[in-house]
């Protein structure tokens, strides 16, 4: 930069000399002009050249920066998909064993036994089911097609309403002036999302909490959120609640996989949108998702 | 048929076929078992099953390579093959690889059973399974599988893509009950907590567009707390 400036510089000064502003002080020999025109140029021309470099350089660097992170994302679904193979057999053989031992066998007690072998194993069997969905989400492909986001909530809230007033929890819908909200994707695949958001601050959270579920434009963007007043979840846990299988240290006793936070995270991503949470300790959490307005 | 009914198991996970030939033998079933698809096609020759419980991945000839090359033999034997069709892509290639129906592992054995016998019962032997025809309806309606279309009398109707999903799974399962998880995970790809109201919405769509009275039901009928059966006649429409 401060080449060129200094190049630019050189150029103008000889310009003005020659345009005879100040040739009655200071005269120049007309060749010595030349050379810092030339020297001015040269000046410019290796200032862009090192400019543009830089600029290519840094493209470089975010490129190989994505690529890296295109080839983790890849490596992890590979895993995935090993894991999923690997597990399937076994699994499939010891659930039909049991099955053949609850058939021919007689005892009281061993009964009880396969009762307790046959729940683990299911519970086996839903999890690497589980994360096979997970990983055909990542390449599943979806239906991107233009929806009324208002539709969406609407539904999810006529979904959800009836169990959360059983269990004493208010849930609110804020949506823009009325009017649809027009965003583009998979329809469905959204709706699991904001479900999914929506069961986790039920589960999260305690008779008398409020659940508001908010959708808003920003700049080109439709956000939406889901808030709750539970407890929170603790800064520590924070980043890695989107992890697989990855359950917070004051979740004991909640039900849950450990996965619904990686799915909404796979939905979004897919959706090329993008998704964050923020929560205080004893307050609540906010969970928002930003995708692209149509 | 026979009075029971011969199954040829063909996997090469040993723990699976020796665990699997047990239940099925006391569930009335005659079992035969091939670790590849060499020794299946093999099998099929000599013993004429009444069903093939196909894997997929096996060594030296694959589960999909055995079903082609028993359907390039014209033979019809029905198949339910160890995997899954999820997405449309799957979909479009189950539509002609011809095989009866889809289990993925791990699956529940008597969830196997049961496939079993609906397909048994579903199956005019020697003749193409319904799964595998382009367009399948009674006449009055008509569903064509691969341009996504549906008539009543004759009329285009108006379906979202999961609506029709749903018909053509009830369509090609049909006199089966079919559950709210099997639909959802068949035909969405996923069954998470969300539940059945989802399928009950398209159901509900599907039923306004059929004409369908839910009283008194000429296609779909719901099994309260279970799911749903498809009673309409369904064939083959050339």
């Amino acid at each position: 930069m401060l080449l060129l400036l200094l190049g630019a510089g050189f150029i103008l000064w000889t310009l003005i000399v020659n345009a005879g502003v100040v040739n009655l002080f200071i005269a120049l020999p007309i060749d010595l002009d030349l050379i810092i025109v030339f020297i001015g140029l040269l000046l410019v021309l290796v200032a862009m050249t090192i400019l543009t470099l830089q600029q290519g350089w840094e493209r470089l660097r975010h490129k190989s920066v994505e690529q890296a992170r295109n080839e983790a994302f890849a490596e992890h679904h590979r895993f995935l998909r090993r894991l999923d193979h690997e597990l399937k057999n076994p699994l499939t053989a010891i659930r039909v064993g049991i099955s053949n031992l609850r058939e021919t066998c007689t005892l009281e007690g061993q009964q009880q036994v396969l009762t307790s072998m046959e729940m683990q194993t299911m519970r086996l069997s839903r999890l690497v089911t589980d994360l096979r969905k997970l990983a055909e989400i990542e390449t599943l492909p979806l239906e991107d097609t233009p929806f009324d986001l208002r539709e969406v909530l609407e539904e999810t809230v006529v979904l959800v309403q009836e169990r959360l007033e059983q269990n004493q929890r208010q849930l609110s819908l804020v949506l823009p002036s009325p009017g649809s909200v027009p965003v583009v994707g998979d329809r469905d695949l959204l709706l699991v999302a904001i479900h999914n958001l929506i069961d986790n601050a039920f589960k999260f959270s305690r008779p008398e909490d409020r659940i508001e579920l908010r959708a808003f434009h920003d700049d080109n963007s439709v956000l939406i959120q889901v808030s709750d007043t539970g407890p929170g979840i603790l800064a520590a846990d924070a980043p890695l609640v989107w992890e697989e299988l990855y359950r917070g240290q004051n979740t004991e006793g909640i039900p849950g996989s450990g996965l619904g936070l990686a799915l909404v995270q796979m939905i979004v991503k897919r959706s090329h949108g993008e998704v964050s949470l923020e929560s205080q300790p004893g307050q609540g959490t906010t969970v928002t998702i930003r995708l692209p307005a149509a | 048929m026979r009075a029971k009914p011969r199954i040829l198991i063909v996997d090469d996970e040993v723990a699976i076929t020796s665990n699997l030939s047990p239940l099925l033998e006391r569930a009335g079933f005659d079992v035969i078992i091939a670790v590849d698809g060499n020794q299946g096609l093999r099998l099929v020759q000599e013993q004429t099953p009444d069903l093939i419980v196909l894997d997929v991945l096996m060594p030296r000839l694959n589960g999909r390579e055995m079903l082609r090359t028993l359907r390039h033999q014209g033979n019809w034997t029905p198949v339910i093959l160890l995997t899954q069709v999820g997405d449309s892509s799957e979909r479009t290639m189950a539509l002609w690889e011809g095989a009866d129906d889809y289990l993925n592992k791990p699956f529940d054995p008597y969830e196997l059973i049961a496939r079993i016998q609906a397909v048994l019962r579903r199956v005019r032997p020697g003749t193409p399974p319904l799964s595998s025809a382009r367009r399948i309806g009674d006449g009055r309606l008509v569903l064509d599988r691969t341009a996504r279309r549906v008539w009543l009398n004759s009329q285009e109707l108006s379906l979202t893509p999961k609506a029709i999903a749903i018909l053509e799974y009830l369509m090609t399962h049909a006199d089966e009950l079919i559950s709210r998880e099997r639909l959802l995970n068949t035909v969405w790809g996923w069954d998470y907590s969300i539940g059945g109201r989802v399928i009950d919405t398209r159901i509900a769509e599907l039923r306004k567009a059929l004409q369908d009275d839910p009283a008194e039901p000429r296609y779909i009928v719901t099994i309260p707390g279970e799911g749903y059966r498809y009673i309409g006649a369904v064939n083959p429409i050339p």
